[in-house]
């Protein structure tokens, strides 16, 4: 048997976020809760499966490098229906194209930010789970935050994000600079 | 009649009460399309109209309906107060209430005059103060919607009843009856009397049986000749139409194909300038935009972990190596500490052991050793310490193997990481910070492609505005224009066909004409023996020349004002074709009795199709030549109301056209989207103050309310500003 690999684990999983979104975001910019066949039919469906605004308030809390834990109570929380794996396949979406490597950088974020103490699971002393869970939990936060974000700008102006570019608009506010490469940065041979 | 005021009351996009006070002279109605200047037009026709009672649902203002509650009540009205023999007043409205949510129920209709008389106010017919002020004939030359309506002979009865209306002709017309009547019983008389005289009885009645014949082929001919001329003159206007059209479908199908050109190069831009800001996002992974700095940090911490993984590692192996090291230095260590070799810890072995117990002799020195001896407990020990020792070598192998076997690390998720951070470096790395100048691209090119379409539309939009003029200009329809025009031919042979056999029947005429003369000339010269037949012959004489002199007069008369009405419309066309070619407008009687109005060069070459502005100001010097017979004719005065006359013009045409107009003295309204300028970065629409302030007369402004929602009626309100 191959050896486990932690992306595989973590992209098995499905993460949570506040049930309260439902319908003040997620039914408001995608086809969630909707038959694939009709899917952006309605003016406002920005986008599609329910996981791509959880995609987009991610990496809002992400770049914004702010987290907001999620609800106490489990049962106001709510999963989409594919685990990570599968996001971003959209090969039966009319006019749009698969993004599945988005997937890998998500992880790739994941792992800069979340504090695991790899050398302990790498001996062994902590399980697999446990990292996962801890990615999964960066995850979940930064999201809810984003979407936090969201509910707020759409608070002030309920057709905030109806505008066509409001969505990209706010990634444009980031720094957008590539950092000066240092040579500890560079990866090294393992062998 | 002179307009003095008009009141407007939730009429249509008139919400609520509105007035006009307009001059003597001419008011200008500026507004943009939509803002309400049909709406003002047609407020006005719906006044004028004396037909019978008119109210439609769709005159009531949408605002002021939207607005009402159930079993509100509210009115809509239209009001002029004019100067005509003293202040007078009319008003048409009817009333509105909301009966349910979806039911508005109209009633009360009323349409009322108003007069003074001494210091009283009397009320009166609506109608029939509107015939009296404003005859219906009259009235047919006041309203005029767009260009397309200002040639006012564009139909058969239009000549007559012009001429009927001014020129007094209806007098003649009974006196010329009246005197063919006479001329007929005389002639009839005469020729009587002349049978029955001896001497000339069979002369006379050879003569009059010629006279019958000629007369008879004489009206066959002229029967024939009026039949070939109508259809020759049908055959010229369709030919004309043709001829026109040739011209204009050429012109036509050049616009339509740049307007197919322009929608096509409209489709791709409109697909190059369309972007999907949000979906590229996650598509075209533009949400990375600013992810080099997150791989950055996973860089430094996946290349930190595997630093501090080799270290632990390094550390271990050497802590192992170490550790193998100290036990073979011990066991050498052990060996070298004592001289004499002892004798291996396993010899005796076990089984020997025992049975030097169990026999209680030292096999190794030959001495018997009872229980309780001291040999005997050295050889008990020694079999303990055996024991010990086969089950700590035990120990100490177990140990030892796993020691060396169990691995530090034994999860590979740091390596995981490691293979991830290779893959992302280099060209993954590259191609992310590429995105941040990729997006920047897009949005410029799509920014530039925008500015580009909205170019596009705007120059599709004057090719339509174009393509509109043409058909209205030529009043043909655009399934005609598409045609070809193959019938040409056919037309041009009937017609010179109609022609030769004109000319022949014209000849044939001439000569039976001078026959019928030559006849009646030797009539009149028999010299009948009673002096009766004689006086009978001289009265039918002097009916005949009292009826032919009645019959030129009627005709001269229709000529005399034709030609007045067409040296009136030439000045006024001089006058608002300033600094501009204008040529000479000639009014033609047709053989069918209409008559038509052509435009003539100083050479005598007609101008087959003036220009749009030029053909406009054409028809509209014979309105205003109308206008002027009109106040000569019947001493009254009436207003000439325009809308949008001159959507044909050109801006600098525009400005003289205006100038001029505002210097005629006649009461004159025109409603107009000219004299607006855009500012081209806004959209928005400001008066042409520098035009509008050479003019004296008055201006007003009319404007749709902001904010209004483009999909609802309801909250479309037009105001009305006096701007001078």
């Amino acid at each position: 048997m191959a050896a486990e690999k932690i992306y595989d684990l973590w992209a098995s999983r499905n993460p949570q976020w506040e049930k309260r979104y439902e319908d003040s975001i997620i039914k408001n910019f995608c086809d969630y809760g909707r038959g694939a066949t009709s899917l952006r039919e309605d003016r406002g469906k920005v986008f599609g499966g329910g996981y791509e605004i959880f995609i987009v308030a991610f990496f809002i809390g992400l770049y914004f490098n702010q987290k907001r834990q999620l609800i106490e109570d489990t049962q106001k929380r709510k999963t989409f229906g594919q685990p990570i794996q599968y996001w971003g396949n959209l090969d039966s979406v009319k006019g749009r194209k698969a993004y599945p490597k988005l997937r890998e950088y998500i992880f790739t974020a994941l792992i800069a930010r979340t504090d695991i103490d790899f050398i302990a699971l790498e001996k062994g002393e902590m399980t697999s789970r446990k990292a996962v869970d801890m990615l999964m939990q960066t995850m979940e936060e930064y999201a809810n935050w984003g979407f936090h974000f969201m509910e707020d700008k759409l608070t002030d102006d309920p057709n905030y994000f109806f505008r066509e570019t409001a969505f990209l608009e706010v990634f444009l506010a980031f720094d957008a600079s590539v950092p000066e490469s240092t040579d500890e940065d560079e990866p090294e041979s393992l062998d | 009649m002179i307009i003095k005021e008009i009141k407007i009351n939730n009429f249509r996009s008139y919400y609520g009460s509105n007035h006009l006070s307009l001059s003597k002279g001419l008011t200008l109605v500026i507004g943009d399309n939509g803002d309400g200047k049909t709406t003002l037009f047609e407020a006005l026709e719906w006044l004028f109209d004396t037909t019978g009672e008119n109210r439609k649902d769709s005159h009531i203002s949408e605002k002021r309906k939207s607005e009402l509650e159930i079993g509100e009540i509210d009115e809509v009205s239209v009001n002029i107060t004019f100067e005509h023999d003293g202040e007078k007043e009319i008003e048409k409205s009817f009333t509105f209430e909301r009966i349910s949510e979806d039911n508005i129920r109209t009633r009360d209709y009323k349409f009322v005059g108003y007069f003074i008389d001494g210091a009283e106010r009397h009320s009166i017919a609506g109608d029939k103060l509107l015939n009296m002020c404003f005859e219906p004939v009259i009235r047919k030359y006041c309203l005029f919607k767009g260009e397309n309506e200002l040639n006012v002979f564009d139909n058969d009865t239009a000549l007559k009843t012009l001429v009927d209306t001014f020129s007094g002709i209806r007098d003649f017309e009974k006196l010329v009856e009246l005197t063919t009547e006479f001329e007929h019983k005389s002639a009839n008389a005469a020729n009587r009397e002349l049978q029955n005289d001896k001497k000339v009885s069979n002369q006379a009645k050879e003569l009059n049986a010629q006279l019958n014949d000629v007369t008879n082929d004489i009206q066959s001919i002229k029967t024939e000749l009026n039949q070939k001329k109508i259809s020759i003159n049908e055959f010229s206007s369709k030919l004309e139409l043709l001829e026109k059209n040739q011209e204009t479908s050429e012109r036509y199908q050049a616009i339509k194909e740049r307007i197919k050109g322009l929608k096509d190069k409209r489709a791709k831009l409109a697909a190059w300038s369309s972007c999907e800001y949000s979906t590229n996002l996650l598509d075209e992974y533009w949400i990375l935009r600013s992810f080099p700095a997150i791989i950055k940090e996973f860089s430094a911490k996946v290349s930190a972990l595997s630093k501090e993984k080799r270290r632990l590692d390094k550390q271990e192996t050497e802590r192992r190596a170490k550790e193998a090291g100290e036990r073979e230095a011990i066991s050498k260590i052990q060996k070298l500490a004592n001289d004499a070799v002892p004798l291996p810890w396993n010899l005796p072995d076990e089984a020997t052991m025992k049975e030097m117990i169990d026999d209680e002799i030292c096999k190794v020195c030959g001495r018997p050793a009872p229980k309780g001896s001291e040999a005997y407990e050295f050889m008990c020990n020694k079999l303990n310490e055996y024991l010990a020792h086969i089950a700590a070598e035990a120990n100490k192998n177990t140990a030892t193997k796993e020691d060396d076997e169990k691995p530090l690390f034994p999860n590979s998720f740091i390596n995981e990481l490691h293979s991830r951070q290779i893959k992302l470096s280099g060209d993954t790395e590259q191609e992310i910070s590429k995105i941040a100048t990729t997006i920047s691209d897009r949005l410029e090119f799509v920014t530039k492609r925008k500015a580009d379409l909205a170019e596009v539309e705007k120059q599709l939009q004057e090719l339509e505005t174009e393509q509109n003029d043409l058909l209205m200009q030529s009043g043909l329809s655009a399934e005609l224009l598409d045609k070809s025009i193959s019938d040409l031919r056919g037309f041009f042979d009937a017609k010179s066909r109609a022609e030769s056999r004109v000319s022949e029947l014209e000849t044939t005429l001439k000569f039976k004409e001078s026959a019928r003369a030559e006849i009646q000339e030797k009539l009149s010269q028999l010299e009948p023996t009673s002096s009766m037949t004689q006086v009978y012959q001289r009265v039918h004489t002097a009916f005949e020349r009292i009826t032919k002199a009645f019959s030129n007069a009627k005709e001269q008369n229709i000529n005399n004002f034709l030609q007045m009405l067409e040296t009136e419309s030439n000045k006024y066309l001089q006058k608002l074709n300033k600094n501009d070619f204008y040529g000479i407008i000639r009014i033609r009687k047709t053989i069918n009795n209409s008559a038509r109005i052509e435009l003539y060069s100083d050479n005598g070459t007609r101008i087959e199709n003036p220009n749009g502005a030029l053909k406009t100001t054409m028809y509209m010097s014979v309105l205003f030549a109308i206008s002027q017979i009109t106040t000569l004719k019947r001493e009254q005065d009436y207003p000439l109301i325009f809308d949008a006359p001159t959507s044909s013009f050109g801006g600098f045409k525009e400005d003289t056209f205006y100038n001029v107009i505002d210097t005629i003295d006649k009461q004159c309204v025109i409603v107009t989207k000219d004299l607006l300028n855009i500012d081209k970065a806004t959209g928005q629409k400001t008066l042409d103050s520098d035009t509008i302030n050479k003019l004296s007369c008055s201006v007003y402004r009319i404007e749709k309310i902001e904010p209004f929602n483009d999909k609802d009626l309801s909250t479309i309100q037009t105001v009305v500003k006096q701007v001078r």
